[in-house]
């Protein structure tokens, strides 16, 4: 299923002609600064109790920084909303409201380097199926320490 | 020698008591301890010791003669702690990983994985890790644990790397880093490191050949034990920030505190309890890494996940960018301060002795700045006799990595009287 949603961007515009949304990708600015600053202060209260303050993980638990966006390269965002909707945070799964969802995710893009935009993640799972998540490569990041 | 007075009668029933019900054999390390005290207390026919219990502790053997090995050390300390960094060289990333100092053994893995993490976002099918000490090595079965495909560049397998010289106990604030070049953020860097690299090390526990163990540690004094407290010497105003190296122990960041709930603290021993012929003791349980049996661990999981090691050099981090692996992971610790030219580096000079092995001794002890461990390759010897003072700056900036047997002898020297039995014995 996923290899198939995966050939889609390239082919999108063959297969579906012009009049269809073609795929983008986090990497273009599909969230705001002002929904991402409002989804680390749901972060700070609902996810960081596992998950660490700085999204560092534990041994038991995923971090969600690099390897998890590595995990998730390439997967419609409407994937990861729709699990987190579903299934986070463990203790009271479905808990979140889609707008909390949406502004969560949001922070999660942030904090993995993606770049903000103009208009903030929409709380729609159908919109966000277009949207491919892509890790900012530590190949574009410029020398640190 | 008063406060021993009243210790005389129980000893004799102690003596007798174990002479009767554990033999001879029992009699040799009749060291006391509190279990053979409540036996003697509580019936003439105490139950033999449960399973892996001893009943007292065997005194360790710590004549010269013992003495089997000498090894010596540099630890990269880096001031600003230890290089996570990276950087492209020409079409090839490489992530750093090197400088943790005298926490390479304990960090290991939390290492690894912020490493790895980083190499991953550029979504690599195949990496290299380019050194073979434990921090490359377990760099390299971690990554496999994450699905890559792994080729080590080295030049000598972790037994002849100088991570196999250090004293291998888990000290993860160990030279560390300086706290002010490291900055503040560096607490919870280390703290994520520390506590993933523990669960890690639990997850060793009782494999066959012990690779991970814990055992008790004794800190022992002729004065009542007193935590130190370092505090900054005012006559000493240069820093590393004016000479490039540290110059008092208050430079060096202090964490451990920040782990202090998973980390066994130490505890006073009664007299009672005290098997040692000094007054004070105090207890605490530490985990060490058994050299061989951990490295025989790795390298089987590395090779039996279709690992490959080349030997080979190199020069310049220039080099890094022939290999066929797009993305590397530089382990390559102390040397790294020439082949990166990172004099951010320093050395931190470490020198052990080896005694004999003697796994019925199976615990440490600490006496004026000499300590003892007993692990499965023998009793590594380390002290700190010439400069108690120093605390950490002790070895900082010396690079003199052969081992001096004058200094380790005179270690044997000074620990040798706390094994002799107990002067309170001597009247019972």
């Amino acid at each position: 299923m996923r290899r198939l949603i995966l050939a889609l961007p390239a082919l999108a515009p063959l297969m579906l002609g012009a009049n269809a949304p073609s795929a983008t990708s986090t990497l273009k600015g599909v969230y705001s600064d002002e929904q991402a600053q409002a989804g680390a202060q749901l972060y700070a209260t609902r996810c960081a109790m596992c998950h660490g303050r700085q999204l560092e993980g534990t041994y038991d638990t995923p971090g969600l920084q690099s390897r998890f966006i590595a995990s998730w390269n390439k997967v419609p965002l409407s994937e990861l909303y729709d699990y987190l909707g579903r299934a986070m945070p463990q203790f009271a799964p479905g808990s979140l409201k889609p707008d909390e969802t949406a502004r969560i995710l949001a922070y999660l893009l942030k904090a993995n380097a993606q770049p903000a935009g103009a208009q903030p993640l929409p709380a729609d799972s159908a919109a966000l199926r277009r949207i491919l998540l892509e890790p900012v490569s530590a190949k574009a990041v410029p020398k640190t320490k | 020698m008063a406060r021993y007075s009243q210790y005389g009668n129980s000893l004799v029933e102690r003596r007798t008591m174990l002479r009767g019900s554990l033999g001879a054999a029992a009699l040799v390390g009749l060291q006391a301890c509190a279990s053979a005290t409540r036996l003697a207390q509580t019936s003439a026919a105490p139950p033999p010791p449960a399973p892996g219990k001893t009943a007292s502790l065997v005194p360790i053997r710590v004549t010269p003669d013992q003495l089997i090995d000498l090894k010596c050390c540099l630890r990269p300390l880096r001031a600003a702690g230890p290089n996570l960094g990276n950087e492209m060289v020409r079409d090839t990333l490489v992530i750093h990983n090197y400088g943790h100092g005298g926490s390479g053994w304990s960090l290991s893995w939390g290492s690894a994985d912020v490493a790895i993490g980083k190499a991953l976002t550029a979504l690599p099918k195949e990496i290299a890790v380019i050194g073979c000490g434990i921090i490359g090595l377990t760099t390299a079965v971690l990554a496999q644990q994450y699905g890559l495909k792994v080729t080590i560049y080295s030049r000598d397998t972790i037994q002849r790397s100088r991570s196999f010289r250090a004293s291998g106990s888990f000290t993860p604030g160990s030279r560390i880093a300086l706290a002010e070049p490291a900055g503040p953020a560096f607490g919870d860097l280390w703290e994520q490191m520390a506590r993933f690299s523990w669960k890690a090390f639990r997850t060793c526990l009782g494999l066959p050949g012990k690779p991970v163990e814990f055992a008790d540690n004794y800190a022992l004094s002729d004065t009542p034990p007193q935590r130190r407290v370092w505090t900054p010497n005012p006559a000493i105003t240069d820093s590393y920030a004016t000479k490039g190296v540290p110059l008092q122990h208050s430079e060096f960041a202090h964490l451990d505190e920040r782990i202090r709930d998973i980390v066994p603290q130490s505890v006073a021993l009664s007299d009672e309890e005290n098997p040692f012929n000094v007054a004070y003791a105090t207890r605490t349980s530490q985990m060490h890494f058994n050299f061989s049996s951990y490295a025989h661990m790795l390298l089987t999981e590395f090779f039996g996940r279709g690992g490959q090691y080349v030997m080979r050099d190199f020069a310049t981090p220039a080099q890094f960018a022939d290999l066929k692996e797009k993305v590397v992971i530089h382990c390559t610790g102390y040397a790294a301060r020439d082949l990166m030219k990172d004099t951010t580096v320093i050395p931190v000079r470490g020198q052990t002795g080896w005694l004999v092995p003697q796994p019925e001794a199976n615990y440490g002890v600490r006496y004026k700045n000499v300590i003892l461990l007993s692990k499965a390759d023998g009793v590594v010897v380390q002290s700190n006799i010439s400069n108690p003072d120093m605390g950490d700056m002790l070895g900082v900036g010396n690079s003199m990595e052969l081992a001096n047997r004058a200094d380790t002898e005179a270690a044997l020297k000074i620990i040798a009287p706390i094994f002799a039995p107990p002067v309170r014995r001597a009247g019972a």
